[in-house]
């Protein structure tokens, strides 16, 4: 099993560097070039249960988690990269 | 009067009835004779029955005063001194977690009294609800009770997520695999730790990829986040028993025909209750398109398949021989 605490948080640091990393190109060409405008356009009907299908929601969930976790994910990874050097 | 031996002693005899009463507030007052009885060395022992207020008691009991309290639980009972220490460590406590509580902000606040809610159990909706889990296939109603829009604690509901079971059977099982792994003669102390950490990691990871699932495909549903945690909690009680059916039985056709079993009916169980919160109502009036049910469909499946797998993920690394 060999799980720690210290291995969760690596990994979702991992994560959460991958979803950061990911380029603005790539994700505007994903979301049918429109999303930069308009918060609400989605291929599906538009009611309020199900506005945004599942694509969309991914695409808001991921620059959500751009836009909150930059700057604190700068500060995270300096602090595990100086932890990995200092304790291996 | 500290000076008359014999006397002090016959006199003794009626002090501690009259000043029993009177010295519990006044605890000093007693001390130049208990000084001075102590100054008597060698008479058989005055014990101060009048400052230590009934502390001796079976000496004071052998005085034979029927005034005092003469066995100790009453004294324990009527003795103001203890009622007195006993009133300011309480207030002291109360005061000390309301101030760690106001300290914290209101949101913690609310979600601190919405975790009340879980742990509301008594042993009869416990009982129910473990046969439950290991039995579902009866007949019965699986709704849920509301009281004005407000689920019922689970004490009046037994079909209600609590929070006891799954904690308690989770720590259950980190105990029930040191001991699988004892009897291997696979034990150290850290196995305990380690596996209590893996529980939580797993509990976590769990969640949050259930409540990423259930983002994504945007799907509003009365089921919060904390009555997911409750209800992923359960197979813990699952991995108890075939766990304590391969410790009782010792084989592995067992063992695998138990996790086949309790696979099954947790299944079983989680569909009947998650299927009245995940999936719309069938007479309801809103215009769903199809697109949203078969979601919600495959979510609770999604939702219901996970657990097996983890019960058999959890398990298998105990159990290879």
């Amino acid at each position: 099993m060999g799980f720690t605490l210290y291995n969760l948080i690596e990994a979702a640091l991992l994560c959460i560097n991958a979803v950061a990393i990911l380029s603005e190109r790539f994700l505007s060409k994903l979301s049918g070039n429109a999303n930069i405008n308009y918060p609400n356009v989605g291929g599906y009907g538009v009611d309020n249960q199900n506005s945004g299908g599942a694509k969309q929601q991914l695409l808001t969930l991921i620059r959500s988690v751009r836009t909150v976790m930059r700057i604190p994910l700068i500060a995270f990874n300096v602090v595990t990269i100086m932890f990995l050097i200092l304790f291996g | 009067m500290s000076s008359d031996g014999p006397i002090y002693r016959t006199t003794n005899y009626p002090h501690p009835q009259q000043q029993q009463s009177s010295q519990f507030y006044q605890p000093t007052t007693p001390s130049p004779q208990s000084q001075a009885s102590n100054a008597h060395g060698g008479d058989y022992t005055v014990p101060n029955p009048q400052s230590h207020n009934g502390f001796f008691s079976p000496q004071t009991a052998f005085y034979g005063s029927s005034n005092q309290a003469t066995s100790s639980i009453e004294f324990l009972s009527n003795n103001p001194f203890l009622n007195v220490g006993f009133n300011v460590v309480e207030q002291g406590m109360k005061d000390m977690t309301d101030k760690t509580i106001n300290m914290l902000p209101n949101q913690m606040k609310k979600s601190l009294s919405s975790i009340k809610y879980y742990f509301a159990v008594d042993q009869t909706y416990v009982i129910k609800k473990l046969c439950l889990i290991l039995f579902p296939f009866r007949p019965r109603n699986w709704s849920i009770g509301y009281n004005a829009d407000e689920p019922v604690p689970p004490r009046v509901d037994t079909n209600a997520p609590d929070y006891y079971i799954p904690l308690m059977s989770a720590i259950t099982y980190v105990l029930v695999a040191g001991l699988v792994l004892g009897i291997q003669n696979r034990f150290t102390p850290e196995q305990l730790g380690m596996h209590a950490t893996s529980v939580l990691i797993w509990n976590i990871i769990e969640i949050l990829i259930l409540c990423i699932t259930f983002y994504i495909f945007n799907i509003q549903s009365k089921l919060r986040i904390l009555d997911l945690i409750a209800y992923c909690g359960y197979k813990y009680v699952g991995m108890i028993t075939a766990l304590s059916s391969y410790l009782i039985t010792d084989s592995l056709f067992i063992y695998r025909l138990t996790l086949l079993y309790i696979s099954i009916s947790l299944s079983y169980f989680l569909v009947k209750c998650l299927r009245l919160q995940i999936l719309p109502d069938i007479g309801g009036s809103q215009p769903y398109n199809t697109n949203g049910n078969t979601r919600r469909i495959y979510l609770l499946l999604f939702v219901v398949l996970l657990q097996p797998l983890f019960i058999w993920y959890l398990t298998q690394h105990l159990i290879i021989p």
